[in-house]
């Protein structure tokens, strides 16, 4: 304050205005500012882009349709309407009489109608006073009651004189309309010839930017009736977790994915794409209408947040993709999200949430190419998950090995099976990088595997093999593994091409075979599995001795050289007592377990070691091992691994794994053993989950079958529910997949891997079964299934014998029995067939002139048949699949050799029936009925 | 160079650190509250923070929006500081001349109008702090965030930055006393200033050398246990509130070696090799002991020590109890810390059976 102002002033006032101007409009831009930044949304723009594009194709139609509209027809039609026109304006004194008549009787008619509902009126209220008087006794009442009466012939009078009025106007109408007919035509056809293009114009015009979508969209005036605004789905039966409750899921997803279930812009880029398969998702008519499930139950993320594009948690692909976003949205890494939203190529990792208790999902084939794989390397016998408890143990069992395999063999392959079999689905514990570089941690692993191999001999039971290999025929014997399907669940060295096609995982690839077994046994194993295995699913191929011996003779000649040379380490006792001190000392002092050490023999120490590795390493969680019987997988359950909190997966220092739950899983799958990497630990503390060696694209199908192991809840109305029959065809399939029976059936176009080999004829592989539990009949295929003979003599693949209980097979043929969603059970067959006049004639002519006999030649030439024996039919067939076999084979089993009689509904048979089909197949299958035996296969002797 | 900044910025460092620091700086007050020395403070400061933020982990913490507030703060902190020592040295030049302090002078003293010269400029300081408001408002956005999970709590899970001082006093206190007797003491205290510091000195005017004994004890417990612990609790303290460097990576794995013992477990079984005695009282008797020590003996000794008597000549016994009081309450705070770190020491008194740890 070195200038002196007034008296009284500390400041300079004009200074002080200025600093008040200055601050004034400073707060001004301030406030537009805040405000514009409030109204710029992002998803605004988009939508303002979708509107330009909306348009672009309208234009584009309807340019298209201005073409398709017949030019010259138009001109005719306006022409015409000119003349018309002239016609009707001859008419036009008349006309406007009748239009002056018409003036005067509406005028009649609203008077009218004034007066009839003033009378209505009336009646009500005086009918309520009569009824008041009259049930009081009030003297007034006959008074009221004479007033009723009157209003009530008055108005029955308006009432006549209203329809009287309305007839008259009608007749007027028409004679309007006579006298105006010529115009009324034409313009008519005009309309109809221009209606679409005026509907896309009229569409079009909504996507107009004219002063009336400023003011509704201006800034302030927006609350009222916006043309861009949010767009939102609630989901009423399908909740999101907000932790205190349950509320109904919010997707706002469409407020930008404008299109998404508008078919058209599938050219389009994100967001205004339209969504890739809308007959099963978004569309209304699909079996998840984007109106009832929202976006984000199936791809996850925050679907009400429509701040900018990262809030929703968009998960990026790849890490070219994640860039991208990063330079174009600004896009960052989901803050404090639970659930950030899968990977596109993720999505079918949702499905698992509503469809439970359920082995294949229709239309999932992501997924189930992942469960696929959890199968085959049966994820699920060392972690629990839910929904796969009935699953039997991936490997075989133990319980009798010492009589299969030596024990020199034994330790190599647990060691290292992949150095027998490079196909061994058995994983790897040992030579790890967890613990093959300590000389300390390689000793105890030896002893460790020594010590099993000794246990588990310890406990092996005696077998022998009923049968003796007697020598066979080794090219013979590598044509039948071919040929009688044993690839539909082995690989098979020899036919690597075909085994890598199939990709068959139910047994074990057979190579090496002969340094594995011994023939005999391999002998006795083919011809009779259950023998060595009672519960084996091995089946029986009802192989002849000779076929048998064939078989054993190439499989032994299988051999592994290298593996043969291999010797495996002595076990090193000090490294055996130093890891059974350890499993003493867990609860007692090093004093005490050195004192039991002592006093137990050096056997004991062995098989003790042996038994506590066993169940270190779980192995009793895959393979059947006496004494483990009850004990509890291994692994940590994984139902719902999916919501497992990304700060509970151990990344350790493995620094360059994506930091997400599937980044995690798959690095695990890929390499179990890495998170110890950096980490000190004791022999005892090392990570146990063996290496798979699986394929970084088998790692990521299991992955996306995990990760939908989620812990969300979903209310029963939203989830996906078996009906009764489905129930039924879900338990027979499960049967039906632990046999494996889809590894050579194709059920109703699902898998049948063994098919792959007969591409180029699929009518020599084992029979497609779609329909199947309408085409065969119940009691024939639970027969079947427990007495197999041969239908098709010609094939040379095999139907096998499994050992399947009454329960399985019953379970089988009622699954698929719902699966064709046939209700009744059993035809009724017993009653005599009975024919229409003519009508046996008839079907023999047709049988001959069809020429079913060239084929189905059984029984009716001597000639080799390559079509199934038709005397069997009656009991094996229901009548009502013949029928519709007949009338179109093509559209039950594409490719079929049966050819179609009745293409296209007609006959070719003209004659027979005047060639009316229906009655034509009717009385074919009555035909069948009455010539088949009442036997179910040949072999019954009944 | 990093590696040292890190180490040295463990609070069992940097808390004699900054003590020592304040210690200086107050010391030579004339010397910090002079133009020359805060231009060049400020020059070194430029080349200093810019080669700090050049770091990514350090540039990731200083930007993350929850904390830009506390830049704010560091800043203006500093600022007020060295501004309020300039002012105090230059009065006190003036008072030992045999001056009035500036404020004191003809010019300073002249009445004006409250309107327009206070209402007015208030306008000014209204719309401006609004147009601040606004801006930042605009710039770093309020986060829309998932609501909130009772499983799932955020980590490092941080109070408002007002409050991460008392946050940090969690790490060496029971939350009972961080909680609700320490903050307790706090309100109550600088509500009681006024009543206690009856001194007329200093009003209207900056001055050090007339208010020693406030402006010591007021500015310990402003910049080093309240403004330190605010600054390390925001910038130093990551997921699981374990203590990370300047230039760490907030590595959720990081584990810190902490296994505390009480005071009663140290004497009874350490020292005195002897079971702990059932009764909770005997048990905790030397906690007890040395807390009455503190709380009623101490004051006492003070009163009759030179400058006891001094200050309770000035402002009578009441006042001179209550105000040793609190200032045992405060110097309580780096006791403990001091202690914590030094022997490990969990509580002085361990009563969890009636919940009261000290």
């Amino acid at each position: 304050m070195t200038k002196k102002h007034e008296p009284g002033m500390a400041y300079d006032m004009k200074k002080l205005n200025k600093v008040f101007a200055f601050l004034s409009v400073a707060f001004l831009l301030t406030v537009i500012w805040v405000f514009l930044d409030d109204y710029m949304r992002p998803w605004k723009m988009v939508q303002l882009e979708a509107q330009k594009i909306k348009r672009e194709k309208l234009t584009a139609k309807i340019e298209a349709e201005a073409k398709k509209i017949d030019q010259k027809k138009l001109e005719e039609l306006n022409k015409k309407l000119d003349e018309s026109e002239k016609i009707v304006a001859g008419r036009k004194d008349d006309i406007s009489k009748l239009h002056g008549e018409l003036a005067t009787i509406q005028r009649d008619l609203t008077d009218e109608t004034i007066i009839n509902g003033q009378l209505n009126a009336q009646i009500g209220a005086v009918g309520f006073q009569y009824g008041v008087a009259h049930t009081n006794h009030d003297p007034k009442a006959d008074t009221l009651f004479a007033k009723l009466q009157d209003l009530k012939s008055r108005y029955a009078k308006s009432k006549n004189n209203l329809k009287e009025l309305e007839g008259k106007k009608k007749g007027l109408n028409k004679e309007v309309e006579k006298l105006q007919a010529e115009v009324t035509t034409v313009e008519r056809e005009i309309k109809d010839l221009l209606n679409t293009k005026t509907l896309l114009e009229k569409a079009k015009k909504t996507t107009d930017i004219d002063p009336v979508f400023f003011i509704r969209n201006a800034p302030l005036g927006d609350f009222l009736d916006p043309t861009v605004k949010i767009q939102q789905i609630v989901a009423k039966n399908i909740t999101d977790d907000r932790y205190f409750q349950h509320v109904p899921k919010v997707d706002r997803c469409i407020t930008c994915h404008t299109f998404i279930g508008t078919p058209g812009y599938e050219d389009q880029p994100n967001p205004h794409k339209t969504h890739p398969n809308l007959d099963l998702m978004v569309d209304k008519d699909s079996p998840h209408p984007m109106k009832s499930f929202g976006c984000t139950t199936c791809h996850g993320g925050e679907g009400h947040r429509v701040t900018d594009f990262g809030s929703i948690a968009h998960t990026p692909e790849t890490p070219e993709q994640r860039k991208d976003w990063v330079e174009k949205y600004n896009w960052h890494e989901p803050h404090k999200v639970p659930h950030v939203m899968f990977k596109k190529s993720m999505t079918e990792a949702s499905c698992v949430k509503c469809h439970q208790g359920v082995e294949w999902i229709p239309g999932a084939t992501v997924l189930n190419e992942g469960r696929r794989q959890m199968e085959k390397f049966g994820c699920y016998a060392c972690h629990k998950i839910e929904g796969w408890e009935h699953k039997r143990k991936p490997g075989p069992s133990l319980k009798k090995i010492a009589a299969k395999v030596d024990k020199k063999f034994f330790k190599s392959w647990v060691w290292s099976p992949k150095s027998f079999n490079k196909h061994a689905k058995m994983p790897q514990f040992f030579d790890q990088v967890n613990n093959n570089t300590k000389k300390e941690f390689i000793d105890k692993n030896v002893a460790e595997v020594n010590a099993m191999a000794e246990y588990i001999w310890s406990i092996s039971e005696d077998y022998k093999p009923f049968a003796k290999f007697t020598g066979g025929d080794k090219k013979r014997g590598k044509e039948l593994v071919k040929s009688v399907g044993c690839m539909g669940c082995h690989g098979a060295e020899g036919f690597e091409a075909e085994s890598k096609k199939i990709d068959a995982y139910a047994g074990p690839f057979l190579t090496g075979t002969g340094s594995k077994v011994n023939a005999d046994w391999l002998v006795s194993w083919l011809i009779k599995p259950s023998h060595y295995s009672p519960d084996t699913i091995m089946p029986s191929f009802r192989l002849s001795n000779k076929e048998a011996n064939d078989i054993t003779a190439y499989l032994m000649s299988l051999k592994n050289k290298s593996f043969d040379k291999l010797s495996f380490e002595e076990m090193n006792k000090e490294a055996r007592d130093e890891v059974l001190l350890s499993y003493f000392s867990a609860f007692d002092t090093v004093e005490v377990a050195q004192g039991r050490l002592a006093k137990m023999s050096d056997r004991e120490k062995t098989l003790e070691l042996g038994k506590r590795s066993v169940g270190k390493y779980g192995c009793y969680s895959c393979h059947d091992i006496s004494g483990f019987e009850g004990r509890s997988p291994i692994g940590p359950e994984l139902s719902k691994v999916g919501s497992k909190p990304l700060t509970q997966f151990g990344f350790s220092h493995e620094h360059d794994v994506e930091h997400s739950r599937d980044g995690w899983i798959k690095a695990h799958l890929l390499n179990p053993r890495r998170w110890d990497n950096g980490v000190d630990k004791p022999f005892k503390d090392l990570l146990r989950m063996p290496n798979f060696y699986m394929t970084e694209k088998e790692a990521e199908q299991i992955t996306i079958a995990l990760i939908g192991q989620v812990s969300d809840y979903v209310p029963l109305a939203g989830v996906k529910r078996l009906n009764h029959l489905e129930t039924v065809a879900e338990k027979g399939m499960k049967v039906v997949n632990k046999y494996n029976c889809i590894g050579c059936h194709q059920v109703d176009g699902f898998r049948g891997d063994i098919l792959k080999m007969y591409e180029d004829d699929i009518n020599e592989g084992p029979p497609r079964l779609a329909g199947q539990g309408h085409r065969v009949q119940a009691d024939w295929f639970h027969h079947f299934l427990a007495n197999v003979y041969p239908i098709r003599p010609w094939l040379k693949v095999r139907m096998p014998s499994f050992e399947l209980t009454n329960e399985e097979r019953n379970l089988i043929v009622a699954g698929f029995q719902a699966k064709a969603e046939i209700e009744k059970t059993f035809e009724d067959l017993n009653s005599e067939v009975v024919w229409a006049p003519g009508e046996r004639a008839a079907a023999q002519k047709l049988f001959k002139s069809l020429d079913c006999a060239s084929c189905h030649a059984e029984g009716f030439t001597t000639s080799e048949p390559s079509a199934p024996n038709l005397y069997y039919a009656k009991k094996r067939l229901r009548p009502s699949w013949i029928k519709k076999w007949l009338s179109n084979p093509q559209a039950i089993l594409e490719g079929t050799v049966m050819p179609n009689f009745w293409e296209d509904g007609e006959s070719t048979d003209t004659e027979i029936f005047g060639g009316d089909p229906k009655k034509q197949m009717e009385a074919l299958t009555k035909y069948l009925i009455e010539i088949g035996h009442d036997k179910y296969s040949p072999l019954d002797k009944n | 160079m990093k590696e040292i900044i890190n180490w040295l910025a463990e609070p069992i460092r940097s808390f004699p650190i900054f003590t020592v620091l304040f210690y200086l700086m107050v010391k030579n007050y004339r010397v910090v509250g002079t133009k020359k020395f805060g231009i060049g403070a400020l020059l070194v400061s430029i080349p200093v923070v810019a080669w700090f933020a050049a770091d990514k982990n350090f540039l990731a913490i200083i930007l993350w929006p929850d904390n830009i507030p506390i830049n704010i703060l560091v800043i203006l902190i500093s600022f007020f500081t060295w501004f309020t020592l300039y002012k105090c040295a230059e009065n006190d030049k003036r008072i030992e001349a045999g001056e009035v302090p500036i404020e004191a002078l003809p010019e300073n003293r002249e009445k004006v109008w409250c309107w327009p010269n206070l209402v007015y400029t208030e306008l000014f300081a209204i719309i401006a702090c609004t147009i601040f408001l606004i801006v930042w408002a605009i710039i770093f956005k309020a986060p829309l965030e998932e609501p909130a999970n009772p499983t799932w709590a955020p980590n490092p899970a941080k109070a408002p930055w007002y409050f991460l001082g008392l946050q940090e006093m969690l790490v060496y206190f029971d939350p009972w006393m961080a909680g609700v007797v320490l903050p307790g003491i706090i309100v109550v205290g600088l509500i009681a200033i006024p009543y206690i510091d009856t001194n007329p000195k200093g009003n209207g005017y900056f001055t050090f050398a007339e208010r020693k004994m406030a402006i010591w004890s007021f500015l310990y417990g402003w910049l080093v246990l309240w403004i330190y612990l605010i600054i390390v609790g925001t910038f130093l303290r990551g997921p699981n509130w374990t203590f990370y460097g300047p230039f760490e990576f907030w590595d959720f794995h990081k584990v810190e070696a902490m296994y505390n013992i009480n005071l009663s477990e140290y004497i009874w079984i350490k020292i005195l090799n002897v079971p702990m005695p059932g009764n909770l009282v005997v048990r905790e008797i030397f906690g007890i002991i040395l807390t009455v020590l503190y709380v009623a003996v101490l004051p006492v000794l003070i009163a009759r020590g030179k400058f006891g008597q001094k200050l309770i000549e000035k402002m009578g016994q009441i006042r001179f109890y209550i105000f040793i009081f609190l200032v045992l309450g405060m110097t309580s705070l780096p006791i403990k810390m001091v202690l914590r770190w030094a022997i490990d020491l969990k509580y002085i008194i361990a009563l969890p059976e009636w919940e009261l740890n000290l």
